[in-house]
């Protein structure tokens, strides 16, 4: 009987120990009540490590339990590590801490220059004498030669560092990185948890932040934003028009056209909202005054290394955006095969529930017109599709092949 | 928040602070400086005081300044802009004054409206730790200087680029290493407990940087909280003593890198078999213009005969030089190569007339010294270890 505190296997909660309920920190934390547990005894003690690695599915809630922990690490308040409101707890969640140094890349892959800087801030003691806390919220998206830098820091840091890495999946990091770590596993949270939160946290009406909450699939992002803004509701349903628009190859051809076009322009529309308050924010750093165009030395460089960051972050987003279209073009295939399997809508009752609820009818139509076999190999063409954008074949044409064998 | 202060005071506080602000601050509030003004607590000639802090996450830096305050407060102004327009206000009494979210600076018949910063997203400056003793300020100054040239700059070993500091009883010794060269200096210092003993590894740049910045006073604080035991913070204060009437002093704290250092003691060798003293400065000029032909990979060759030495770098067909000098030298002819810039490092902080060159053999590492005149015994208090470079064919010339 494992004890669930070794270092490498995935730790389970102690038989017997009383139910986790959740207060500060860890109430945004949805369904992931094992993963609280642990950190919250780790923080007061209990199988405290150097090197954690963090995995679960995108938007399971990867970098807010890292953030929940890194602030329980740093805590005041006594037995209650994540109080979430002393000193302690607030400034890491604002990001301010002096002892936690986040590092989130909103571009393809970290590099060596970044990693350098986290292991020379690593080697350093912690000025609040509690704990140096290194977070990296993408370790999965470190390059192998940055990885090489972080492992002697991850293997041996100083007595009051912490690591905590945050990746999708333990084949994600390099083996020597991983090995390394103690890991723990957060599962999809259940739709019912996520729709619970959007209405606690979001005052989201229950109808909508179930419906969210399910096309969703466990993303609590991707939930929110489905729930709280119609554009993104609306560039939804232009995806998952798409099954029923192919008809020939012309029709395929512009479905994809449309569908590339649809993921770019939402992309823009997100990264321009950042961009203009980042902007502001560097122009405040480098001295900038209200409508003066003179600043301190060196702020003209700053803001140009900004704008090639915000340029790479948005091929990032684009991707990304793209990412997630294909996930819910699979999931429409997925709700397809359980109508023709039987599991929805069948004589024995629902065995499962439709992931696209609202698309039910378009559902039907598709499932009545093939066969399970022929929606498999389209699930697997979608599958297809969403790896060749990963390995940077040009969106429009991996979208175009997709279509094709979609037909 | 209102309050007026001497111009030079202020520039200069003002300057001293912002010095240590980072230039791409990782979140805008650091690039600010939080001035807070207290009103006087009643003492003579106590009109109240402003305390100027600045803050990376690494460094924090205090200046207290006294000033006429008529309204106490707390706000966030943009340091570097602020240090720009200080230095080049007119020698007026400056005033400060809040209005709304604005900062209106006033100096003779000069006008600045600046924009604040949010100041209560500003994070907590770490404490001081309490006072371990003092050590004099420009003693300090080139104490450091001396052996930050040895320090590492390659962060892929963070342990090397700093400076660890030894305090045993009365004796302070700072020791810095790349792993080629290697500087210790010995200094006195007046600690707080005479028996104290404690280590501890300062980042050489912030060592540096802090041990210059401080030279404005006559004595510089040390306060020093252990490493190990989980706080890792060293404190430094120049100027009056802690007390809360203080005005015009000094703080810094930094953190400390966490490893254990090189076991250098041990590198010295016990006993020297020949040693070579030559004059500082011409040995100097000399070797800089032989380094000239030398890239950094190059050797510079001194070949050490009786009474006098040369200076050769360059070989084969590149471009060559070589100088000879008189030397004093102390047992057999030896001829050593070393890595140019290191060698001049090493010369350029001696700052006695003679230098002496101590070696066991020539593919031992050899230790810098200075020697205050020919008939005086070399200064012990600084050592430089020098890993000489082995050259193709030496043994052949």
């Amino acid at each position: 009987m494992s004890d669930g505190s070794g270092v490498s296997g995935v730790s389970r909660r102690t038989a017997g120990a009383p139910a986790f309920e959740p207060y500060g920190v860890w109430t945004d934390l949805v369904g992931q009540d094992h993963i609280s547990t642990d950190l919250v005894q780790a923080a007061l003690g209990n199988g405290m490590t150097h090197a954690w690695l963090l995995t679960g599915p995108p938007g399971s809630g990867r970098s807010t339990a890292a953030r929940a922990f890194a602030a329980a690490l740093q805590c005041t308040t006594a037995n209650e590590p994540g109080c979430g409101h002393c000193l302690g707890c607030r400034t890491v969640l604002d990001g301010v801490h002096p002892d936690v140094l986040q590092l989130a890349t909103d571009q393809l892959s970290i590099g060596v220059a970044d990693t350098r800087d986290l292991v020379r801030r690593s080697s350093m003691t912690p000025s609040s004498g509690r704990w140096q806390v290194l977070l990296i919220e993408d370790a999965d998206r470190l390059t192998e030669a940055a990885g090489n830098v972080l492992l002697k820091a991850v293997e041996e840091p100083s007595s009051r560092t912490v690591w905590i890495l945050c990746a999708p999946g333990r084949d994600d990091m390099l083996p020597t990185i991983r090995s390394r770590c103690r890991h723990l596993l957060l599962r999809t949270p259940p739709s019912t948890a996520v729709a619970e939160i959007l209405v606690r946290r979001d005052g989201v009406d229950p109808i909508r932040a179930r419906e969210a909450a399910r096309a969703a699939q466990g993303h609590i992002g991707r939930a929110k934003r489905l729930a709280t803004d119609d554009e993104a509701r609306a560039k939804r349903s232009e995806v998952l028009a798409l099954p029923s628009s192919l008809t020939d190859m012309g029709s395929a051809l512009s479905a994809a056209q449309k569908l590339v076009d649809a993921t770019i322009s939402e992309a823009k529309r997100a990264a321009e909202e950042r961009n203009v308050t980042e902007t502001a924010d560097l122009r405040l750093a480098m001295g900038y005054q209200e409508g003066s165009r003179k600043a301190v030395p060196g702020a003209a460089g700053a803001l140009k290394d900004l704008e090639t960051r915000q340029k790479k972050r948005a091929t990032r987003m684009q991707r990304d955006a793209l990412d997630l279209a294909l996930v819910d073009l699979a999931a429409f295939y997925r709700d397809v095969l359980a109508v023709q399997l039987g599991a929805i809508g069948g004589a024995g009752g629902d065995v499962t529930e439709p992931i696209h609820d609202d698309q039910y009818a378009a559902v039907r139509k598709i499932a009545a017109a093939g066969t399970p076999e022929a929606t498999l190999r389209r699930i697997e063409a979608v599958l297809e599709c969403r790896k060749a954008v990963e390995r940077s074949v040009a969106p429009l044409l991996a979208v175009e092949a997709m279509a094709v064998r979609l037909r | 928040m209102k309050f007026r202060v001497e111009r030079d005071v202020l520039s200069e506080a003002v300057a001293w602070t912002a010095r240590s602000l980072p230039s791409r601050p990782a979140a805008p509030v650091l690039a600010g400086l939080v001035f807070e003004a207290v009103e006087s607590e009643g003492g003579e000639g106590d009109n109240g005081s402003v305390t100027l802090s600045g803050f990376d996450y690494e460094v924090s830096s205090r200046a207290q300044i006294g000033a006429d305050v008529t309204e106490p407060g707390r706000i966030l102004i943009h340091g570097k802009l602020l240090a720009d327009i200080a230095k080049s206000l007119p020698n007026r009494p400056v005033e400060f004054s809040t209005e709304g979210s604005k900062v209106l600076v006033s100096c003779g018949s000069s006008r600045f409206t600046l924009q604040t910063l949010p100041v209560e997203d500003y994070p907590a400056l770490p404490t001081m730790p309490t006072a371990t003793g003092a050590v004099t300020a420009s003693g300090l100054a080139s104490a450091v200087s001396q052996v930050a040239i040895a320090a590492g700059r390659d962060d892929t070993i963070p342990m090397l680029t700093g400076i660890r500091v030894e305090i045993e009883g009365e004796k302070i010794t700072l020791v810095a290493t790349d792993r080629f060269r290697l500087a210790v200096r010995e200094l006195q210092w007046k600690p707080e407990q005479q028996d104290m003993s404690a280590t501890s590894l300062i980042p050489s740049k912030v060592l540096s940087d802090t041990a210059k910045a401080l030279t404005g006073g006559d004595w510089v604080t040390l306060a020093l909280s252990g490493g190990d035991a989980g706080e890792g913070l060293i404190g430094f204060q120049s100027g009056d003593g802690a007390s809360s009437g203080a005005k015009g002093s000094r703080r810094m704290t930094s953190r400390l890198l966490s490893g254990e250092f090189v076991k250098y003691r041990s590198l010295f060798p016990s006993e020297y078999n020949i040693t070579a003293t030559v004059e500082t400065a011409p040995f100097l000029e000399a070797a800089k213009r032989v380094s000239l032909v030398a890239d950094r990979t190059s050797p510079i060759k001194l070949a050490f005969t009786q009474g006098e030495v040369t200076l050769e770098a360059g070989a084969g067909d590149e471009a060559q030089a070589s100088e000879a000098m008189d030397a004093v030298l102390d047992g057999e002819d030896i001829s050593v190569s070393f890595n140019p810039s290191f060698l001049l490092d090493g010369l350029q902080v001696i700052d006695t007339q003679y230098a002496q060159l101590s070696f066991t053999v020539a593919s031992k590492p050899a230790v810098l010294m200075g020697r205050p005149a020919l008939d005086a015994p070399p200064q012990e208090e600084f050592r430089y270890l020098m890993m000489p470079l082995r050259v193709p064919g030496q043994s052949a010339g």
